[in-house]
């Protein structure tokens, strides 16, 4: 069961490791291969470690240490792995999303000038992933969360000749280095009360201490987890970060860095569960978050940006699962969403491909026509991304809705967020299909396809913008094949669970993070919830369906209202505003006011006097082998005289 | 236990030290530079296995083996430097190489 665990963590940075060694010996396709083989060897050690869990009696898990990595006083952490429902759950998401998005990119990246980077860094960012998941103490858990940001800094920015790339990776790491703050601070806190970062420890000792210390450690773990799960206040990082390639996106959004969150919650929920407030608040965040997402993602133009908003919107569902204590339905929605998400990020990809790096949807009509597959499987994804039966999102979704029911008043409230939600992810996916697939094709997309269309075989006129020219309609099979397979599985994935009838994942998920009682329906609530939600989803493709496509009713004017969600509600003009300018008004008010007149204006001139000083200095330097040779003996003969004379 | 007493071996040794001292501060050719080094460090074994027998503890034999073994490490690198030297028609005088100078 460990070896598996380890192969699983290690294969990753084995690649990475061989990518970098190898450097320009090898040609750039094969470290596209390489990092392929690496991550697909990480998903073998999932599976081999998920099958010997589930062989266990009990299944209720294992850590392994492999040696004593820290020690000071009596605190000390080992290098642990820890295999359990929870943690094999996520190494077989992670490893096998992210082994489809690997091979994908090697259609997509071929011809980068710099692809063995990009496949080093896609492995480290698997492996910084799969090490968060794995770690078997919270140290370990926060090497994997601070790793995970690096990587995902440098793919963010690996087209580092953009400067708007540069800024959304700078972006990206200070929100995430606010997040990795907070949660150290958290760390702190539980290490100076119960001297331990083990799992077991600390969860024992959080029932122990006092309620505002078990607050302020819930807090912190929550600021970390709102940051790497861009949830409100915290995610204006997410959009921006759509500037790295389209597979990193979906690598991204689907199998690493934002479930990390959601993770979190449910494998630290001894402590959500002892600080109940901020618990709630985690659940309120992701309420907020999910309507506000949505409804951003109705105005936006560029492709990638709707999907990286509806990200937002459904880890704020996943948040509000975990939230109200459902930990294993928040799991399963974490699982659904994996793949759908990746599945809509490279149907996406597939068509910025065949238009030569096109993004803005306005362009883009009658797409569908020519990409007949990456059609059916993104309106897959699409259909499971609202919720509507049989596909997979309908089975997560609406019980994270059922589930908080049970809390009282705010429950009302957090389940007309998510029904609300449900409505518009119905209102801006389809807005999103009918503007890009159906109808017929535009403009630009007859240009992107143009020989194809007149049959001509010579294939001469240059096509795109600096892009090289596609010979295929749809890109290459390593680009196909994964979209394939997970059209299937955000088709197949969701009958794993219907949570009124079976529920095999939530059993599976009970040794480690068992649902509380509160957050379980009745089976009625069960229905009324799924009826509601997909009603409200097909209302949602119906009012899309009807603006977009039917032409039956105008797109509501509301300048006010749209330009203020154009500006995705002045979030990054408030953080400006609040954090940038104030200090950048305190730095000029000491330079005018304290640093010109009382440093550079009085007394000596502290910069001629350091040169001064650094001429004088400078003279010991004198090149010559026999000075050194000199000061050296006669430095030691003066110390050993001084200790001869001091004894 | 017979033979001379300790200090003629610190003498001997102090002898070697000075003179590979003087040898490293005074000559100005590369080799000869580097040679002087190998006398300084054979004046500090010798002092050591005069300490080891004298006190009757091995400690001080291993110290000189291991100066040994360090001593021959260091003559590769100081041998590859000068053929470097040599390589890039250089002067071998170490007055020559100034090139550090402040």
């Amino acid at each position: 069961m460990t070896g598996g665990a380890w192969l699983c963590l290690l294969a990753p940075l084995a690649g990475t490791i061989a990518i970098l060694l190898a450097g320009t010996r090898i040609p750039r396709q094969a470290a596209g291969w390489i990092s392929t083989a690496s991550v697909f060897a990480a998903f073998g050690g999932a599976v081999w470690a998920f099958f010997s869990l589930r062989a266990q009696s009990g299944h209720d898990g294992e850590i392994t240490t492999a040696w004593t990595w820290l020690e000071s006083g009596s605190f000390s952490a080992g290098l642990q792995l820890l295999v359990d429902p929870l943690s094999s759950l996520m190494m077989l998401i992670v490893s096998g999303v992210g082994a489809l998005i690997v091979l994908y990119s090697i259609g997509y990246m071929h011809g980068d000038e710099e692809e063995r980077r990009y496949f080093a860094y896609m492995s480290l960012f698997v492996f910084s992933m799969l090490l968060l998941v794995e770690g078997g103490n919270l140290l370990l858990l926060l090497v994997g969360w601070g790793l995970v940001g690096l990587s995902s800094y440098l793919l963010i920015g690996f087209w580092h000749e953009r400067p708007t790339a540069i800024q959304a990776a700078k972006k990206a790491f200070v929100m995430n280095a606010f997040g990795d703050a907070t949660m150290a601070l958290a760390l702190f806190v539980l290490i100076a009360h119960s001297g331990s970062l083990s799992f077991a420890t600390s969860f024992a000792t959080a029932g122990h201490l006092s309620q505002t210390t078990v607050d302020l450690v819930a807090l912190g773990l929550l600021g970390g987890a709102a940051a790497k799960s861009a949830q409100i206040p915290l995610h204006t990082w997410l959009p921006d970060a759509m500037e790295g390639p389209t597979p990193v996106s979906a690598l991204i959004h689907a199998a690493t860095m934002v479930t990390a969150g959601v993770y979190l919650i449910a494998r630290t929920h001894p402590i959500f569960e002892q600080a109940r407030t901020i618990e709630l608040i985690a659940a309120g965040t992701g309420a907020l978050t999910l309507v506000v997402a949505g409804l951003v993602a109705l105005v936006q133009t560029d492709i990638k940006r709707v999907i990286a908003y509806s990200t937002m919107s459904q880890i704020g569902y996943m948040f509000l699962g975990a939230g109200v204590g459902a930990y294993a339905n928040g799991m399963f929605h974490l699982m659904t969403h994996a793949f759908f998400k990746a599945l809509l990020f490279m149907a996406a990809g597939a068509v910025i491909h065949a238009l030569a790096g096109e993004q803005d949807i306005r362009q883009m009509r009658g797409v569908g026509a020519l990409m007949p597959f990456t059609k059916w499987c993104f309106l897959a994804g699409a259909l499971a991304l609202v919720g509507v039966p049989p596909f997979s999102g309908f089975f997560s979704k609406d019980s994270i809705v059922a589930a908080t029911l049970g809390l009282g008043w705010y429950g009302w409230i957090f389940w007309a967020c998510g029904v609300a939600g449900a409505f518009l992810t119905g209102v801006y996916t389809f807005r999103l299909w009918f503007l890009v697939f159906p109808g017929e094709p535009s403009e630009l997309v007859r240009r992107a396809f143009g020989s194809h269309e007149a049959g001509d075989e010579q294939d001469a006129e240059p096509r795109g913008h600096g892009s090289e020219p596609h010979h295929d309609g749809e890109g290459p099979w390593t680009m196909l094949l994964p979209i394939g397979i997970l059209a299937v599985l955000a088709t197949v994935a969701g009958w794993l669970q219907w949570s009124p009838k079976w529920h095999p994942f939530t059993t599976w998920l009970e040794p480690a993070a068992r649902t509380l009682a509160i957050a379980e329906p009745t089976s009625t609530q069960e229905y009324v919830t799924s009826a509601v939600t997909v009603a409200a989803g097909l209302a949602g493709i119906a009012v899309a369906w009807a603006m977009y496509a039917g032409g039956r009713i105008a797109v509501p004017g509301a300048p006010a209202v749209r330009r203020a969600l154009e500006h995705k509600l002045y979030f990054d003009e408030l953080y400006d505003a609040v954090f940038f300018r104030p200090a950048a008004a305190l730095a000029n008010w000491t330079r005018t006011e304290f640093e010109e007149p009382a440093v550079l204006q009085t007394g000596p001139d502290l910069g001629q006097t350091a040169l001064d000083a650094g001429g004088l200095v400078r003279r010991l330097q004198t090149g010559l082998l026999r000075t050194y040779v000199f000061f050296l003996a006669s430095g030691a003969a003066v110390i050993a005289v001084v200790f001869l004379l001091v004894r | 236990m017979t033979g001379p007493g300790i200090v003629w071996y610190l003498g001997v040794a102090a002898f070697l030290f000075g003179t590979g001292a003087l040898g490293v501060l005074l000559r100005r050719n590369v080799l000869i530079v580097l040679l002087s080094l190998e006398i300084m460090l054979n004046g500090a074994n010798l002092a050591l296995i005069a300490f080891s027998r004298h006190v009757h503890n091995g400690a001080g034999q291993i110290f000189a083996l291991s100066v040994m073994a360090v001593a021959a490490a260091e003559v590769c690198v100081g041998l590859g430097l000068v053929v470097a030297l040599h390589r890039r028609r250089l002067d071998l005088d170490v007055d020559a190489l100034s090139e550090l100078r402040g």
